[in-house]
């Protein structure tokens, strides 16, 4: 679709001339996330400074019927932040202040489009961070994390965003400034706040955002354990949640990723190991070291070829380099690879391992590892030669595949990336018609007009998701009074 | 095979079995909520069940009250209607326990203490421990976001219910979350739910986060000379690298109700970790008493009991008070200020959270409306909130026992009610703004 000349018009009223995109360059940079798959253009990007701009920008939207889709950093990695329908762009970047920070309750009140990072930065000298810590934390918006519900490697202990979401300030797809939950708990109602994390921008844009900061642990160990296969390596997570510990992360990198590794700057992994586990304890300086010398235990028991405990924070830094490291070298292994988010419980994966090689294997496709193993939550990148045809389609069915043996395990199809464009067609792997169609009534709720991030989250359906008939319950037969 | 039923209760019998459903006399007057007496008491042994019985309900314009052990029908404006309670202690069945990742499936009938007796043979918790928690329904923890001292270290249920199947007004089951510790597929059903009182949909069974037992833990009682110096000393203790398990702040009559020595004002601190983390941390907490020129006395394994047990037997009023940890010492006085300074008030609750508990002796609701509306107008200057956890139906008639719920969510939330439960089958009347 394209807009008119007076709707773009209306645009820089709110919010001003130098914070309208139309030109078709400018527009590009906008087409798309970490996702490059799925592209789309806005028609126009508009660049907001306040709540109140926001809410205008909505309001013109439902008037002309045009799509509204936000954008932070546009580092996600499942079409999320692109518009596949045109319309109208919310870039947050210039909402990207620290409100207020609040040591005494233990908050901080932040605008959508700032940096993960620099959150935790203004707070660290004072001993205290933002938990949750996306990989692409150094770039990613703590809105766009909001609006995914991002986890990352630590939030095995401290959980993923929306348990550090007190509050927020939306532009509901209404057209409507609502605030939400906020520094004091327990608020009476429903939690609108827990529902709208995780959301996608398919209800309501996010102008601001009070979440809880963390205390900085007294001590922080690492452990870094090889093994011969990925299967022993495994074995160890279970081994070790069942023996009560509560790592802060626990990592996996497998073969392929291990040879990408050090095949670039080398983060010094033993040569032919088939695994790599990174285990990282945090908390009171006493239990973290009973824990290390625990997890280090755990890990010899099942056959660790060498395991490596950091002495120092460089050495932890050397530990951490090479997971760090690991999504980048995965471009010395393929030029194109398809990446995965899918959860399993955790004592299943040595079971969805062994399926992952064996898939691999039938496909005849590389299938490299690096994930948040004490979750469960898999990363595998499925890669291919799209040079060769077909590949980019047996790709595509070996990802197919291996969703559904996550899910036939009881398992998740995304733990913290989110669905986006690229995963809304899988949600009813996971739920049944009774269970998308509660959902498409949630969004209905706060977005009637359904203009607010389409396409994203929940799948198309011939009658627009409305289409999917939950079954009621059989009942006696008869007539009573 | 079909049944055929010529009756509601004919249908009832039908699904639940004659011993599952009653109309009798006796039995509706012990099952009335705020005097209000059922026509029908069912309950359901099977998800199947629970959701054929919502769905007669439903169509033939039945006002459904879910309930579990009981603990918490004070909670709640009256209801505006009650033809069927429906009583989910028959759904008491562990589905599955997973030790190894972690994560329980219970039904919502399964009392916490019979859920911890099983966890406690392998060393693990659902570290959830509402006043009177050992006998209280997961269902009715979940339905009304329940907390006790523990939620300072693990959150309440809101971070650790992962997946939840209930019964939607219309007796259609639905599932949302997941069974696994990690999911953000789809939208967050599961927070929709908790809290919500059943007026979105039944609780019939949950998937739940556990955590490993700590092996050693301690518990010490620093007895204060002020709220002042409370209030200095939970700000400290929150801004040092301890991690408590629980921070309890104990007013002078809590502290004589759970037989502790007198003091103006009292925090139980409680460390949980290996041995010899809880050893050091616990000397760090000894050294801030000392700061403060305040003794610290180390409680026995027994203390969690008495307060757990002072808690759930205080009242004829509870209050729920949420405010800012930075406000709590001007907050404590405010209270006694609005509820006068008579014995009849007892003051608990989790410090650096920012939450009190008050128990009152008092149930005059002309008085007692009086006072909360004062406090409620005092925490509002910090966005806080004064619940009636407990009270007295002509209290909770007298005025809203919620309080106020700002304009732009509460339409909110009264649209999703509109959209879920049009007909207000479940539990009409006793939410938020009437919902």
């Amino acid at each position: 679709m394209s807009l008119t000349p007076r709707f773009v018009d209306e645009m820089r009223t709110i919010v001003g001339k130098d914070a309208v995109v139309v030109s078709v360059e400018g527009r590009m940079t906008y087409e798309c996330d970490m996702h490059t798959f799925y592209k789309g253009a806005p028609d126009v990007v508009v660049l907001p400074t306040r709540t109140e701009q926001v809410r205008a920008i909505v309001q013109a939207c439902r008037r002309a019927n045009t799509p509204i889709v936000p954008r932070g950093s546009g580092t996600g990695l499942i079409g999320g932040a692109m518009a596949p329908q045109g319309g109208v762009m919310v870039s947050m970047n210039r909402m990207a202040s620290i409100l207020e920070i609040d040591y005494g309750n233990r908050c901080a009140t932040v605008q959508p489009g700032l940096i993960n990072l620099w959150l935790t930065n203004a707070v660290r000298e004072r001993g205290w961070f933002f938990a949750p810590d996306p990989s692409s934390q150094m770039v990613s918006s703590i809105g766009g994390n909001v609006s995914t519900n991002a986890g990352g490697p630590h939030c095995l202990k401290y959980g993923i965003t929306t348990n550090h979401v007190l509050g927020l300030e939306l532009v509901t797809g209404r057209g409507e400034v609502v605030r939400v939950g906020g520094k004091t708990l327990d608020r009476p109602g429903y939690d609108l706040t827990g529902v709208a994390v995780g959301s996608e921008g398919t209800f309501a844009l996010v102008t601001a955002i009070t979440v809880r900061l963390t205390h900085a642990p007294e001590a922080v160990k690492t452990v870094l354990a090889a093994f011969r296969t990925v299967i022993e390596a495994s074995q160890v997570v279970s081994a070790a949640i069942a023996a009560g510990m509560t790592p802060a992360a626990m990592e996996m990198l497998d073969e392929a990723i291990i040879r990408a590794i050090n095949a670039g700057t080398g983060a010094g992994y033993p040569e032919g190991a088939g695994a790599v586990l990174l285990i990282e304890l945090d908390g009171p300086r006493a239990e973290v070291e009973v824990q290390g010398e625990r997890a280090a235990a755990i890990c010899r028991e099942h056959g660790a070829l060498s395991v490596s405990v950091a002495r120092d924070e460089a050495e932890r830094a050397l530990l951490w380099k090479g997971r760090k490291e690991a999504a980048g070298a995965v471009g010395r292994l393929t030029a194109s690879y398809l990446l995965q988010d899918a959860v399993v419980p955790r004592s299943k994966l040595p079971h969805i391992m062994r399926e992952i090689v064996a898939i691999g294997e039938r496909y005849g496709l590389l299938i490299a590892n690096v994930f948040h193993a004490g979750d469960g939550n898999l990363h595998p990148m499925i890669c291919y030669d799209d040079t060769r045809p077909d590949e980019l389609e047996k790709a595509k069915e070996a990802n197919e595949e291996l969703l559904r043996a996550c899910i036939a395990l009881g398992g998740s199809v995304t733990g913290e990336h989110g669905m986006g464009m690229d995963k809304a067609k899988n949600l009813p792997l996971q739920y049944a018609d009774a269970d998308l169609n509660f959902m498409f009534r949630i969004r209905g709720v706060f977005d009637p007009a359904r203009l607010m991030n389409p396409g994203k989250l929940l799948p198309t359906h011939p009658a627009c998701g409305e289409g999917f008939r939950p079954q009621r319950p059989r009942l006696p037969e008869g007539t009573w009074v | 095979m079909s049944v055929t039923a010529r009756t509601l209760g004919g249908a009832l019998i039908a699904i639940v079995g004659a011993g599952g459903a009653s109309d009798d006399a006796a039995a509706c007057a012990a099952a009335a909520i705020d005097g209000r007496r059922p026509q029908w008491v069912v309950r359901p042994r099977t998800l199947d069940e629970l959701a054929r019985v919502v769905a007669i309900a439903h169509d033939e314009g039945l006002a459904v009250v879910p309930r579990g052990a009981g603990h918490a029908l004070a909670l709640g404006s009256p209801p505006a209607c009650v033809d069927v309670v429906l009583d989910l202690c028959g759904l008491d069945a562990i589905v599955e326990y997973n030790p190894d990742d972690l994560t329980v499936t219970v039904q919502a009938g399964v009392t916490a203490g019979a859920l911890a007796a099983v966890l406690h043979d392998r060393r693990q918790t659902l570290p959830l421990d509402p006043p009177g928690w050992g006998s209280r329904t997961l269902g009715g923890i979940a339905a009304t976001a329940a907390g006790g001292p523990l939620r300072l270290r693990y959150g309440t249920m809101r971070d650790l219910l992962l997946g939840v199947r209930f019964v939607q007004a219309d007796g259609v089951v639905t599932w949302g979350g997941a069974r696994v510790v990690k999911s953000v597929t789809g939208y967050d059903v599961p927070k929709l739910l908790v809290g919500a009182l059943g007026t979105l949909g039944i609780l019939g069974e949950l998937t739940l986060r556990l955590h490993p037992l700590p092996e050693a833990e301690a518990t010490c009682l620093l007895p204060l000379r002020s709220t002042e110096i409370a209030q200095d000393v939970v700000a400290r203790l929150v801004d040092s690298p301890l991690q408590p398990s629980r921070c309890e702040l104990l007013d002078a009559a809590a502290l004589a109700a759970c037989g502790l020595p007198a003091a103006a004002v009292g925090l139980v601190v409680s460390l949980g970790s290996v041995e010899g983390a809880v050893r050091a941390q616990q000397a760090m907490v000894v050294a801030e008493a000392t700061r403060v020129r305040a003794r610290a006395e180390t409680m026995g394994p027994g203390f969690w009991r008495t307060y757990d047990r002072v808690l759930a037997e205080s009242g004829p009023t509870v209050l729920r008070l949420a405010t800012l940890a930075t406000r709590l010492a001007a907050t404590l006085d405010e209270v006694r200020a609005s509820l006068g300074g008579d014995a009849g008030v007892t003051i608990t609750g989790c410090a650096p959270l920012g939450l009190l508990r008050v128990a009152l002796r008092q149930d005059e609701p002309a008085v007692l409306a009086k006072a909360i509306e004062r406090l409620r107008a005092f925490v509002d200057e910090s966005d806080g909130s004064v619940v009636v956890e407990r009270g007295s139906t002509a209290l909770r008639t007298s005025l809203d026992p919620w309080g106020p719920v700002p304009a732009g969510p509460l339409a909110l939330m009264r649209a999703l009610k509109q959209e879920f439960d049009p007909r207000g089958t479940l539990n009409p009347g006793r939410f938020v703004g009437g919902l």
